[in-house]
């Protein structure tokens, strides 16, 4: 009941649509830059938020929308579980199109993932077997939520700590596949593919080069951190650090095999001065500057 | 394994004793490859990163708690409430709550009786914090309001809190943070409200029959009854005052909207 009356509130007047950002490179919005992204707007492309932090309305819908006067926005959800083989739950979809509405995002995407198994919603991107089963499991959940959504949306490569035995493909095979099926785009995160090929002993670098390049909407970079574990070293993606030096050379080839693709600066604890995300930011326009041989944010013009 | 299946183990694994990590079961160690890390260690990833934000979002939203009794208890308490009550949902605005309850009958916590109405607090300022926007009752528009069809009702953001402890002592208590104060936690109950009239939660003092007045309105207690129901528990409850007063802070939902 209370969904109808919702449905018959006075909708906000939505912002513009969007156009793809002129300068290709972002940050992620978090709540302790609130007041310094909005007071004073620093020089990055776009910003990319997580839409479940603004479902139900609130107070954090104020910033945002301030956020928006001024930049362009990708909406990176967490918590549709695309890859559960429950459905997708139909009030987060509710949720996430009222804000695409009112805020009209350049991209919008999720994981390849699963985080809710019964009525337990664990919070965590977890570990799909690539596997036939799992590839119609997603895809039927991509298709629900692109449909629901009127617009095609993006799904990330996950950072994976385990490798089923049951395994029938690569990761980017799965991701190729996925993207073919449902017609979705690629999120590209540098830093998980760099994470999962050094945990199961893989080449990142083969990765990327067997990649669709063509489906490739958006990159993402973040820190990772190192951990000993008996002989080895396990590397577990916190969103907690700079991006780390063998991250920024897997980048410079992703960025020589696809080009100009939107790239976001990832920090999700530990947060440093705003500052700090704006020189991480200012490093992969670089590289794309040099890489490419142009100054990417006029070649839009 | 049917991917159900594989996925439900998983989840049952995460959500169980620690040391079951140690040494999985056999048909779930078979699920994976596992080269030169061993299999418990790359479990564990997976369990830290669950309980670990899970337990952080709790924290995060019990500042005044944490002032209490400290991060580590904290942490323990919330780390016990997270594996019994993990979230249902991918939105964790409201994640937390059933905190207080859980404190109530939580045995390290016995000594601190006053510890389960704090929680209720804070999960109250949380979810004024994260309720969707609507109108208020502005007095223009109670002016052209009819008063036998009038019906008041709470804007989503209010929320009501009565403890037999003194919450709004208790919290100042918190926030001066002085090491060389002291304070009593028996001296006289409280009754609140909290809501966000702007960008803040905020917290209201309230009198027992202004308490009880906003209560029967929020559950839909027709406006005569609920001021005949007040009058009869509270003899100096004056409802003009009430209404001006609520009127000011802007507790109630705008007119148009609330039908």
């Amino acid at each position: 009941m209370s969904v109808h009356l919702k449905q018959n509130e006075p909708k906000p007047n939505p912002f513009p649509p969007a156009s793809p950002p002129r300068d290709p490179v972002g940050i992620g919005l978090r709540h302790p830059y609130y007041e310094e992204v909005t007071n004073s707007p620093p020089n990055v492309g776009w910003l990319e938020v997580h839409p479940e932090n603004y479902f139900g309305g609130g107070a954090h819908r104020h910033f945002l929308s301030k956020a928006r006067e001024k930049y362009q926005l990708s909406l990176h959800a967490v918590g549709l579980s695309l890859g559960s083989t429950d459905p997708v739950s139909e009030e987060h979809l509710r949720q996430f199109k009222e804000l695409i509405d009112i805020y009209q995002p350049f991209n919008v995407s999720d994981h390849a993932s699963w985080s809710a198994s019964g009525n337990a919603h664990l919070n965590d991107l977890l570990p799909l077997p690539y596997t036939k089963e799992s590839l119609d499991t997603l895809c039927r959940n991509v298709e629900r939520t692109q449909e629901y959504f009127g617009r095609t949306m993006l799904v990330e490569n996950p950072s994976t700590y385990v490798a089923f035995a049951e395994n029938e493909m690569s990761e980017h095979e799965f991701m190729n596949r996925l993207s073919e099926k449902t017609g979705c785009g690629i999120l590209l995160d540098i830093n998980n593919i760099f994470v999962q090929s050094h945990n199961h002993g893989l080449d990142p670098f083969e990765y990327i080069d067997g990649i669709d390049s063509s489906k490739v909407g958006e990159m993402h970079l973040a820190g990772h951190i190192e951990q000993e574990v008996g002989d080895g070293i396990i590397l577990i993606d916190t969103h907690s650090r700079p991006v780390k030096k063998d991250v920024w050379d897997l980048y410079e080839h992703a960025v020589r095999r696809l080009g100009s693709v939107p790239t976001l600066i990832e920090w999700d604890q530990d947060f440093p001065p705003l500052s700090k995300l704006v020189e991480e930011a200012n490093k992969a326009r670089d590289i794309m500057n040099r890489i490419l041989n142009k100054d990417i944010t006029n070649a839009a013009e | 394994m049917r991917l159900s299946e594989v996925q439900k183990y998983f989840k049952d694994t995460m959500l169980d004793h620690p040391k079951v990590l140690d040494t999985p079961p056999e048909d779930f160690a078979e699920l994976f490859n596992v080269g030169d890390i061993p299999l418990p260690e790359r479990l564990k990833v997976y369990r830290n990163n669950i309980i670990g934000s899970l337990t952080d979002v709790m924290i995060a939203s019990h500042p005044l708690l944490e002032k209490l009794v400290g991060h580590e208890f904290l942490e323990l308490m919330a780390r016990s409430f997270v594996l019994e009550n993990p979230p249902t949902h991918g939105c964790l605005n409201m994640y937390g709550a059933g905190f207080d309850k859980f404190i109530e009958s939580y045995e390290l916590a016995k000594a601190l009786p006053y510890l389960a109405d704090m929680a209720k607090l804070e999960i109250a300022m949380n979810e004024a914090y994260h309720a969707p926007e609507d109108e208020p009752l502005k007095a223009n528009e109670l002016a052209t309001a009819s008063p036998e069809d009038l019906q008041l009702k709470l804007r989503q953001n209010v929320q009501l809190v009565s403890s037999r402890y003194p919450l709004d002592k208790i919290r100042n208590f918190c926030i001066e943070d002085d090491p060389d104060k002291t304070m009593s936690v028996d001296s006289g109950g409280v009754k609140m409200m909290i809501y966000r009239p702007e960008l803040d939660s905020v917290i209201v003092k309230l009198e027992d029959g202004e308490y009880e007045m906003l209560l029967a309105l929020n559950q839909g207690v027709g406006l005569n009854e609920a001021v005949e129901t007040t009058l009869n528990a509270h003899k100096g409850f004056g409802f003009q005052e009430f209404l001006q007063r609520h009127i000011e802070l802007e507790t109630f939902l705008a007119l148009k909207t609330n039908t």
